[in-house]
């Protein structure tokens, strides 16, 4: 009885091990995967799995500590300290429980893969090599297309649109030549913006339109130098990214979210960013002047005493905007500065806005409610995600151009017009992206050069406009 | 471009410092100082009686002690940076020096700790502590004390700081802080008899030194002990062939006025070198915990520089 229970004791792990990797590998043929032999390498196969499902991070914790433990096994352990091997067996005890939560994760995924209900996640904790037979061998179960790599797969592949031309450097002004901004998203590389060239001048306005997910804050943040992008970004002549210890100091970005210490005076707010940020030769007179100017401008006079806490949102909005604004930037951008703001004191905060790009400033705003303020606004960029998934620019031109271009009567439609179908838009981008590149193209073209009528144009190239759209 | 100076590290640290001031009136911070009164008492009446007079009411009650600096110390500082994260990452943008940052945190705690142990002797005061009349290190025996609660505090406010950096929402920063008071109560090395590599790690604690040094400071190794007589007087009725030997023992002490002398004398079996009432080991003890206390500082200030890579 003793002699059995020892057999079994020693053959049932390599047995378990052994139908697992060959009903996995059977799954990774089915799977498409290239390199099913990883069925058979502890750490590797669960890696393969996990990946062939798109769950590389999953894949990879859960590999590496299988690959610890399978380790471990062949290990005896080298201290006679019994705290020691205690602490050592309670580490492994651990990791032991993390792999397990993550294998259910990822059998969970192998399930809504294989169509079967989760009921499935029973047999596999204590027997994981009996469903991993069935799904590999069984030609009744065949992993299913299920879409649910959409976001994990998202700026993995830019779609083949042609790019609009760079834009020559001004000496006044602002120019953005962006090739591409990606992330390194654990083993991939995503695109978040691709080619993006626009030139602002001084004392503009700008809308920067798109929907959810388009890189707009990307964008912005690739502009002022906070994240950077393989780009050039030049303001009135000199270069963002080189100069960036100086040079931001000269841009001012209001985020999306209010960041301001609520337990501290309005006054002192403002007055402690204009000491942060402005040069030190401004004397403390002047400084106090500006501060005073700022908080003037945007109405913050009254009761500049108070505790930000007391204040409203649209107060705290102003105040946010103050801290940078007591810069007196060269460059201003302000990410959704009236979201949860009625529309009059969103229009009065949009009027400020216009008084200080009238100063010869350039100032850059996303907002998601455009048109109850756009004929303050001298032009617009209007960023897509194309079907890859990643942001381009759609079309950059005055608010009329926008409207004439996407056939459109408000910024809202044009919104629309670019947004995916999934999303509620008429998933227009990369037809609109391929438009305005070709646009570009035509207008930097020399006079003499006249595009083949025999070759198909980027816009039609792309996906054309169904019925209904415009022309 | 002509290269414009902008405020330098010790004008930032300024701008900070006032602002960390005024918090402290406006965001209610100034409630630690009457919550630390309200712990040391409720510690102080339960342990304070017999502290700095028999050995075991002293390691009691300086274990006791040493607890209500670590949990002052780490309430005061656990939440501060990550609850303005995001805060940080606009201003760092804006042109903040992680050091000014941290420099105006350094000295907010450090007055919040200096008033902390204030309060602290205060109360043991009042709840009548026999503090050791003379001390190691200044005349005063209470002076030796308040620096060391201090240093344990204020250690304790630069280990949580630490945290507070290094995690990026309050939500961890509460989960992580159980953690931290565990490991620093189970390796203080005081109740818990660790050997071998339990003991080094001891070494790495904020309460091992602190401990150490209250109990020096408290001339433990020179206290009577009672564990001793008091374990005899359990057994007094024990009869042996029709009589009492240790009632008789105990008459015998108690009627000649050796009871003292024996509660001396045990306690000479039970001195710890950890304890020694010398300058050497008390300042060792007070380095220690500086040590530790930059150790945190330097931490703190490598972690804030990630602050850049935070996800939106």
């Amino acid at each position: 009885m003793t002699v059995t229970f020892n057999l079994f004791d020693s053959i049932y792990p390599l047995l378990s091990w052994l139908l697992f990797s060959l009903g996995l590998w059977k799954l990774l043929i089915k799977m498409k995967w290239k390199r099913p032999w990883m069925a058979c390498i502890p750490g590797l196969r669960t890696f393969a799995l996990a990946s062939a499902m798109d769950m590389d991070r999953e894949g990879v914790i859960c590999g590496v500590l299988e690959l610890i433990l399978f380790v471990d096994s062949f290990l005896q352990p080298a201290v006679a300290d019994s705290r020691i091997v205690a602490a050592y067996s309670i580490l492994l005890l651990v990791l032991a429980a993390i792999m397990i939560i993550y294998e259910i994760r990822i059998f969970i995924r192998l399930t809504t893969v294989m169509g079967v209900r989760k009921v499935w996640i029973l047999l596999w904790i204590p027997f994981s090599w009996f469903p991993m037979m069935i799904f590999g061998f069984s030609p009744k179960f065949q992993p299913k297309s299920i879409n649910f790599t959409e976001d994990w797969q998202a700026g993995t592949s830019p779609a083949e649109i042609s790019a609009a031309s760079g834009v020559a450097a001004t000496t006044s002004g602002l120019t953005v030549n962006l090739q591409e901004r990606t992330a390194r998203d654990f083993l991939k590389k995503r695109y978040l913006l691709k080619d993006i060239s626009l030139s602002i001048p001084n004392g503009s306005l700008v809308l920067l339109l798109g929907g959810s997910g388009s890189g707009k804050t990307t964008f912005v943040n690739a502009i002022i130098g906070y994240e950077k992008a393989k780009a050039t970004v030049i303001l009135n002549g000199h270069d963002v990214y080189r100069e960036y210890d100086r040079m931001k100091y000269r841009i001012g970005f209001v985020p999306q979210q209010n960041l301001i210490r609520m337990s501290d005076t309005v006054e002192r707010t403002v007055g402690d960013s204009a000491k942060l940020r402005l040069p030190k030769n401004v004397s403390n007179k002047d400084r106090r002047t500006r501060v005073e100017e700022v908080m003037d401008l945007l109405g913050l006079t009254a009761g500049k005493e108070g505790l930000v806490a007391k204040k409203s949102g649209g107060q705290l909005r102003r105040i946010s905007i103050a801290q940078e604004l007591v810069s007196d930037p060269e460059l201003f951008i302000l990410d959704e500065p009236d979201s949860g703001l009625d529309g009059v004191i969103a229009r009065e905060i949009f009027t400020k806005l216009r008084g200080i790009a009238d100063e010869g400033k350039i100032v850059i705003v996303i907002t998601h409610t455009p048109d109850r303020v756009i004929d303050l606004f001298d032009k617009v960029i209007v960023l897509g995600r194309d079907s890859g998934r990643v942001g381009r620019l759609a079309f950059y031109g005055t608010p009329d151009e926008a409207r004439e271009f996407f056939g459109k009567d408000s910024m809202e439609g044009i919104v629309m017009c670019v947004n995916r179908q999934e999303e509620g838009g008429e998933g227009m981008a990369d037809y609109y992206i391929a438009k305005y590149a070709e646009l570009t193209a035509l207008k930097n073209a020399p006079p003499t050069q006249t595009p083949e009528p025999e070759t198909p144009s980027a816009a039609e190239s792309a996906e054309a406009p169904k019925e209904g759209d415009p022309a | 471009m002509k290269k414009e100076k902008h405020q330098g590290r010790i004008s930032q640290f300024g701008i900070y410092l006032g602002k960390y001031l005024r918090m402290f009136v406006y965001q209610n911070d100034w409630k630690v100082i009457p919550m630390s009164a309200i712990i040391a008492g409720v510690v102080t009446v339960v342990v304070g009686s017999n502290m700095f007079v028999t050995q075991e009411g002293t390691l009691t009650g300086t274990f006791a002690l040493a607890c209500v600096c670590l949990w002052n110390g780490v309430f005061n500082s656990i939440q501060v940076v990550c609850r303005e994260r995001a805060i940080l990452k606009r201003e760092h943008r804006a042109g903040l020096h992680v050091s000014s940052y941290l420099g105006a945190h350094m000295i907010y705690q450090f007055l919040l700790c200096l008033a902390q142990t204030g309060v602290t002797l205060f109360v043991c005061t009042m709840a009548s502590v026999a503090f050791p009349r003379t001390g190691i290190i200044t005349p005063w025996g209470i002076v030796d004390v308040g620096i060391t609660i201090f240093l344990i505090t204020y250690a304790a406010d630069l280990m949580a700081l630490m945290v507070s950096c290094i995690v990026r929402d309050t939500t961890t920063a509460m989960t992580v802080m159980p953690f931290v008071l565990m490991f620093q109560l189970i390796f203080s090395g005081g109740f818990f008899g660790l050997s071998g590599t339990a003991e080094k790690i001891c070494n790495l604690t904020v309460s091992k030194w602190g401990l150490d040094s209250l109990c020096a400071i408290g001339r433990y190794n020179e206290l009577p002990m009672v564990t001793l007589w008091n374990t005899i007087f359990k057994f007094k009725d024990i009869e042996i062939q029709g009589q009492k030997p240790l009632l008789d023992l105990i008459r015998y002490a108690q009627d000649n006025g050796y009871r003292d002398q024996f509660l001396l004398w045990s306690g000479q079996y039970n001195t710890k070198p950890n304890y020694a009432a010398s300058v050497e080991n008390v300042l060792h003890n007070w380095g220690m915990i500086a040590l530790l206390g930059v150790v945190f500082v330097i931490i703190s200030w490598i972690a804030l520089h990630s602050v850049d890579r935070d996800k939106r």
